[in-house]
């Protein structure tokens, strides 16, 4: 199968890793369509670094397998047709950031000597390019990282955390790349902490946690998915009684002084109907709207005050 | 898959080149080879001048609680009253004089070996002896350290996410290695021809003598064995870089070994006879063995050269074959810190 046949650009069936007794990784069945960018999300030890270690043929996978552009993913054939930044970028510290680069590019046989200063450009480096790596910050490091995954204009692009240690301005900068890298056919997996930025560029995602993938699907299928409603009745214990027998509402629960009805807000008006044929009125129904972080924190138990998963 | 490993060669020269190591340890690569030369040029001088040296020990002179000095045996035998030690009675120096007669039948073929220590194409194994030692230690330090720092850096994942490939990268690390050694030895030599020619012209006309002067088939096998001996070194240190995923570690043994399998061999064949027998399939034992050195290894005999390079072929196999197998088979992980 050629790079333009394959639908999916990543296929994983059972993909699986494990180190002793812990299961990083557990039969991970994920599918990343051709084109825009894929957010890859999890909490921290989700097995988001391992699932992309064992894609990239840095981790060796316990069972299952994997595919690139429908080839076996880790072959150094199907890896020169991706770009990748995993984790904290890491270069030679010794050479400067365009050294570095002319180095990945050969040794990967990326491109043109030529693209290495529009890529420099590209992601603010000109100035510095001839400065040690040694000598970057953070932030600097990880615009190289990026420059680095970019390198023979790859089909498909790795990005883990590339926000990281950019200040506000350079997010917005970087979230607007990656929007960019997302169009004209490449696809972008964007692992990232940083859901409301994922939220804005991302047009499918994938969650995972303990390992296993728990959602999958647009962003706009899975917050349907899980959308609500508030409600406030004439008769709340009555409308609970009543909206539970309905096949389309998942949950109904008391909330605030009302009630939260998980169901599609499409269908609001046959709640306010079911309720009228039982003589309860409607006081107030509001559809809630929820964003890719609480939808997360929800589906990967995860305290949102203390960030860490529940036990 | 050649051609991937070749080009990745090239592009580990182009990171090794821009490291100040590899030119510090070539710096002193040289600094030994001409230690070895000019060493050679003013024993030559010395052995010239006086006609042998003698030691006289304090317990021999008049003046009690001297320390040792030294006398030139061509006063002693000159017979000029004006160049006798004053300060010796008249039998020590009768002594000494007989000594310096005795050693006189012999300092003809003992400054022919001296001048041809220090001149082509003599000086080239000569200085290559001491060369190859240091060039141990030399190539141990740095492939450790090139080799150390994918993971100490954690750049091994950026490199292999390149499509690279892990054994052909690692053998392109090997190559430059081995290719390293070889130009190192190259720019020794020539060094050392360099410094032979001046020392040859300072050092006047050759000694009338009889001996075997070394030829450039000679200095040709030296430096054959020189860079032979040097490839399962590279071979051990690598192994244990790879197997600690450290430099550190690489270097600490790389240099540790060389002494420590001296010790342990000089310690044990003392106490045990039948010690011999496995010292002889020791590497740095071979190395010697190989190369025909005799340093470090006082009053034992050397393995053969036949049974020393099958040893050492069997070290570089196993060694780097299991350093390889490491390589291929370990998930990467991030930077361990460290170069």
């Amino acid at each position: 199968m050629t790079v333009a046949q394959a639908e999916f650009v990543v296929e994983t069936d059972r993909l699986t890793k494990r180190y002793g007794d812990v299961v990083a990784v557990d039969a991970l069945s994920l599918r990343v369509p051709r084109g825009g960018v894929f957010g890859f999300l999890g909490p921290n030890g989700s097995g988001k670094t391992t699932t992309m270690g064992m894609l990239l043929g840095l981790v060796h996978p316990t069972s299952g397998s994997a595919q690139i552009f429908g080839d076996p993913a880790r072959h150094p054939a199907t890896l020169k047709l991706v770009g990748a930044m995993v984790e904290s970028p890491t270069f030679y510290p010794y050479l400067s950031g365009r050294a570095n680069l002319r180095y990945f590019q050969g040794i990967g046989g990326r491109g043109k000597p030529a693209d290495i200063d529009r890529l420099l450009t590209l992601v603010d480096l000109g100035k510095r390019a001839d400065s040690k790596f040694a000598t970057y910050s953070l932030g600097m490091k990880q615009r190289l990282g990026i420059a680095c995954a970019l390198l023979g204009d790859p089909e498909l692009v790795f990005l883990d955390e590339p926000t990281n240690g950019l200040d506000p301005a350079g997010v917005v900068e970087v979230r607007e790349l990656i929007r960019d890298l997302g169009t004209g056919g490449r696809t972008v997996v964007l692992s990232s902490h940083m859901l409301a930025e994922t939220e804005l560029v991302c047009d499918n995602v994938a969650v995972l946690s303990r390992g296993k993938l728990i959602a999958q699907g647009t962003i706009k299928e899975l917050l349907r998915e899980h959308d609500s409603l508030r409600l406030r009745t004439t008769d709340d214990a009555g409308a609970k009684v009543v909206l539970r027998g309905l096949p389309w509402v998942e949950e109904v629960a008391t909330q605030d002084g009302g009630l939260e009805v998980t169901a599609p807000q499409a269908r609001a008006w046959e709640v306010s109907r079911a309720l009228a044929d039982r003589q309860i009125y409607v006081n107030e129904l509001v559809p809630i709207h929820r964003t890719l972080e609480e939808f997360f924190m929800e589906i990967t138990e995860t305290d949102p005050t203390t960030g860490r998963q529940r036990a | 898959m050649i051609g991937n490993v070749a080009n990745l060669t090239i592009w580990e020269w182009f990171k090794l080149r821009r490291r100040w190591m590899m030119w510090i340890l070539l710096v002193f690569a040289l600094l030994f080879a001409q230690l070895a030369v000019w060493g050679s040029f003013f024993s030559y001088q010395n052995l010239r001048d006086t006609g042998g040296e003698l030691t006289v020990p304090a317990t021999l002179q008049q003046q009690q609680g001297r320390v040792p000095r030294t006398v030139r045996c061509n006063d002693l035998l000159s017979g000029d009253p004006a160049r006798q030690p004053t300060d010796l009675d008249a039998q020590v120096t009768a002594g000494l004089t007989a000594q310096c007669r005795a050693q006189a039948a012999t300092l003809p073929s003992r400054m022919s070996r001296a001048y041809g220590n220090f001149t082509l194409p003599g000086s080239i194994p000569n200085a290559l002896g001491t060369v190859q030692t240091l060039g141990l230690i030399l190539m141990a330090i740095l492939t450790a350290s090139a080799i150390g720092i994918d993971y100490g850096a954690g750049t091994l994942r950026s490199v292999l996410t390149q499509g690279t490939g892990r054994w052909p990268y690692l053998t392109a690390k090997f190559l430059t290695l081995a290719t390293l050694t070889a130009l190192g030895l190259l720019v020794a030599v020539a060094s050392i021809a360099i410094s032979s020619t001046i020392a040859g012209n300072l050092g006047g006309t050759a000694p009338e003598a009889a001996g075997t002067a070394a030829t450039w088939s000679d200095a040709g096998i030296a430096l054959w064995k020189a860079w032979i001996s040097i490839l399962p070194y590279i071979a051990l240190t690598a192994f244990v870089t790879v197997l600690a995923r450290s430099s550190a570690a690489g270097m600490a043994i790389g240099l540790g070994y060389y002494f420590a399998e001296q010790l342990i061999v000089a310690l044990l064949t003392n106490f045990f006879s039948w010690f011999q027998n496995v010292a002889d399939y020791l590497l740095v034992r071979n190395i010697s063995g190989w190369t025909g050195a005799t340093g470090g290894f006082p009053g034992t005999v050397l393995p053969d050269q036949t049974h020393a390079i099958i040893v050492l072929a069997v070290y570089t196999l196993v060694l780097g074959g299991i350093a390889f197998w490491l390589f291929e088979r370990r998930d990467v992980q991030g930077a361990t810190g460290g170069g």
